[in-house]
């Protein structure tokens, strides 16, 4: 992108813009988490109208600063070398405190329950920013479709991998979403076509955070699809 | 801090975070208000707020914080990088302060890989109270773990530090990888590069780091492979674009294969990408200069100097190079003024200005023609030499040697490279070199004459030290060692059995603070002259083994053997 005469003058306009989009993000969303702190202390805060208007409007918040960050990292061309990709050797106890710092207040704003399920010690190779933006995204989905429970489980195959798993249990994934999702991670690109929405992006954004992610031969993927412990939505990053 | 050394890993989750100070540096006032409230909740009471980078700065210099939030982007200024690079140079930080760099999001500066001053990790917006709190304890938690470490490097006792690490190794399985780049440092920084190098090999065989790769190549190029060493910088380009540290030694290897215009290319590429480093505006500068590419030295030098308004590592480097393209451009008044300004902002920390700024001047009429005023810039330096013992760096040594004979001053130069000859006498590359400029002043066999008896002058004074020294004579070896130095100030073998010698007295007829702390100066100080030898390392850790009461050093060390 900077191989063009006029491209400096854009990026720093978007890199300017970006900056001042995440404070107001940052105020938004901070204010909001502190105010339904205070308000929890009340006597059933669940049954008092503000208090889940409030909620909502974190909800809402956290989507767009989800969908902000994915256009952000898809404009410097996630997936390519163009990316500033890091990869630094992560314990999963401090991705996963990471994951629910960021969510705990929603999460608990709207009842609902994070099951954890990881080894806090084992140590994987990760772009952290990437990882932790996907996972919470993902997070932040399922508190949308789930009944009252999400879980978070991750977990090291016996072939290799890093599984990372995070299930609902609500209805679970319609299936134009599953083969929207099926098509947004295949290898080859073309997925293009079915994102109409920002589901679509999210899966984009995360199958691209996915495939980044390689090691000899083999690259992270992602998959979406109907069941787990307790058969709603989950959505699968492997990591080699 | 003053928590224990050997905290428990679980301890982390009792750190006192309500009675540090802190500093919350943004130029968005609703973000600094948000973090105040995320601190207060933490239980901290001092809270300081900056909103730009200068007001920072002053209060960094009153206040010693614990913890620096600081946003990388603070609008006209300095950012947030300048802070912390000045912060740091100026020792306004402890080595205990967590540093956290806040960006809307991900900055290439995390990536760059060998950036000088890194701060202790990067946060991404927004941040919430519970992600502040998580990422404070962890960065806590390393600083635990490298805290003996650092204190050890910061001494310049490499190889303690590197014992250390491999302790920590065993302890700390998770922060491994970190600590094997740590102790690849330390072994490179000791002269040992093939270790530096099974160690960055092993961590390839665990995962594919591109610092790693770039490590590896570093030391393919230090030892003369400049082939391989560019196919592999180009290969870590090719897997990050970002890696910015990799253009940097690419360019370096086209510079030792005399492949300029290649090296321009990739310096330009890599400015493009991190504009906002000094150091690399000059080196661009500089490469661009070289091959005669006026106009984009022209723009490094001067970006360079932009930047430099705000940084601690702005350099004069960049003024005497524009003064240089101006004079390309035949302006010389702009660049007699360019060379007024770098002698008065320089002149405190920069002794040699006056000299540097007046060579230049020289170079520049001699370019441009006027060999009345290039003669007469040679003449006065002439003037400035005899007025003073002290002599500038090799390179400015060469390049002065050589102006002058080219404005037919003959003595100065002559004395100039004998100096320099009697102070390297076994840098054969030098040598060729210091032969060469006799050649084109036409000096060819006088010259050569000069250079045998230069180099037979510093032999003897090293030889006769060694005699006394194997013969027993310890007192008046160190004392004959006192004479040699006056004589060849920086020789770097005479002043490393100088060193050697005085550690043998102390290692015989016990320790003594005072040769102990002339020991110590003579060792930073050729450290200084060339940084990363073997010797510097052994004989920093053998004086550090003989203080008698060193805090963390381990008890009875090894002998230091006498060669």
């Amino acid at each position: 992108m900077d191989d063009t005469p006029d491209a400096p003058e854009l990026s720093l306009f978007l890199a300017s813009t970006a900056h001042d989009m995440k404070n107001s993000i940052s105020v938004l969303s901070g204010t909001l988490e502190r105010l339904l702190v205070a308000h929890s202390a009340q006597a059933s805060p669940q049954t008092d109208p503000e208090y889940t208007q409030m909620a909502h409007m974190l909800y809402q918040t956290k989507r767009l600063n989800d969908n902000l960050m994915q256009l952000l990292a898809l404009y410097k061309q996630v997936g390519t070398p163009a990316y500033p990709f890091d990869v630094q050797p992560l314990e999963l106890g401090q991705l996963v405190d990471q994951v629910v710092a960021l969510e705990s207040v929603l999460l608990k704003s709207r009842g609902i329950k994070l099951e954890l399920d990881y080894d806090p010690e084992l140590v994987w190779h990760v772009d952290e920013d990437l990882i932790v933006g996907v996972l919470s995204h993902a997070i932040n989905n399922a508190i949308h479709y789930t009944c009252d429970t999400v879980r978070l489980a991750i977990r090291a195959t016996d072939d290799g991998w890093l599984e990372l798993r995070v299930e609902d249990n609500g209805p679970g994934y319609p299936p134009a979403l599953l083969k929207a999702g099926a098509i947004a991670t295949r290898d080859t690109a073309g997925g293009m076509n079915f994102l109409t929405n920002s589901a679509g992006l999210g899966l984009y954004f995360s199958s691209e955070v996915a495939k980044m992610h390689r090691h000899r031969e083999r690259r992270g993927g992602l998959r979406l699809e109907n069941g787990g412990r307790y058969g709603g939505g989950c959505f699968i990053l492997n990591l080699p | 801090m003053n928590a224990p050394a050997n905290l428990p890993v679980k301890a982390v989750n009792e750190i006192d975070w309500a009675g540090k100070n802190y500093l919350i540096v943004d130029d968005f006032v609703g973000v600094r208000q948000l973090l105040r409230e995320s601190l207060r909740s933490l239980g901290a009471k001092n809270i300081d707020q900056a909103s730009s980078g200068g007001e920072a700065m002053g209060l960094l210099a009153r206040i010693r914080y614990d913890v620096v939030l600081c946003d990388y982007n603070l609008g006209d200024g300095k950012n947030g990088q300048q802070v912390l690079e000045e912060a740091r140079v100026r020792n306004l930080v402890n080595p205990s302060t967590v540093w956290l760099m806040v960006s809307a999001e991900k900055s290439v500066e995390s990536v760059m890989g060998a950036a000088e001053h890194q701060p202790d990790a990067y946060l991404i917006k927004p941040i919430t109270e519970g992600v502040l709190l998580t990422r404070l304890n962890r960065v806590w938690h390393k600083k635990q773990i490298f805290r003996l470490i650092d204190q050890a490097y910061a001494e310049k006792d490499y190889l303690r530090a590197a014992r250390l690490c491999d302790a920590a190794i065993e302890a700390h399985k998770a922060h491994e990888i970190d600590l094997l780049r740590m102790r690849a440092k330390l072994m490179e920084k000791s002269g040992e590069p093939l270790k530096a190098r099974e160690v960055y090999e092993r961590v390839l065989e665990q995962r594919e780091y591109q610092w790693a790769r770039a490590g590896v190549a570093k030391i393919r190029m230090a030892n003369g492979e400049f082939e391989q060493a560019r196919q592999a910088f180009q290969s870590v380009i090719a897997e990050n674009r970002y890696y910015i540290d990799a253009y940097d030694q690419l360019a370096l290897a086209y510079q030792n294969m005399g492949k300029l215009e290649e090296a321009c290319a990739i310096l330009e590429r890599a400015a493009r990408l991190s504009p906002n480093s000094v150091p690399r505006q000059r080196n661009l500068g500089n490469v661009a200069l070289k091959v005669g590419n006026v106009q984009m030295a022209e723009k490094a030098f001067r970006k360079c100097i932009a930047i430099g308004e705000y940084s601690i590592m702005k350099t004069p480097d960049a003024y005497l190079g524009l003064a240089r393209v101006c004079g390309q451009k035949n302006d010389a008044k702009e660049a007699l003024q360019l060379l007024l300004q770098v002698q008065r902002d320089f002149a405190a920390d920069h002794p040699d200005i006056a000299l540097r700024s007046k060579i230049t001047e020289g170079l520049v009429y001699h370019e441009s023609g006027d060999y009345r005023r290039a003669r007469k810039a040679g003449d006065e330096l002439e003037a400035l030499l005899n007025a003073t013992q002290d002599r500038p760096d090799v390179p400015t040594c060469l390049e002065l040697a050589t102006l002058l004979f080219a404005v037919g001053v003959k003595d100065a130069p002559v004395e100039l490279l004998c100096y320099v000859i009697r102070n390297n006498h076994d840098n054969p590359l030098l040598l060729d070199e210091v032969q060469q400029i006799f050649d084109k002043a036409r000096l060819g066999d006088e010259g050569q004459d000069l250079i045998r008896a230069s180099k037979k002058e510093a032999t003897d004074l090293m030889n006769q030290g060694v005699l006394l020294w194997k013969t027993g004579k310890l007192k008046d070896a160190v004392e004959w060692m006192r004479q040699a130095r006056r004589k060849v100030p920086n020789n770097q073998r005479i002043l490393f059995n100088a060193a050697q010698i005085l550690v043998s007295h102390m290692q015989q007829h016990g320790y003594d603070g005072d040769l102990s702390a002339e020991a110590y100066d003579v060792l930073h100080y050729v450290d200084r002259l060339l940084p990363g030898q073997q010797r510097f390392a052994q004989l920093i850790e053998q004086l550090a083994q003989l203080q008698p009461v060193a805090e963390g050093a381990p008890p009875g060390g090894t002998i230091a053997e006498v060669a």
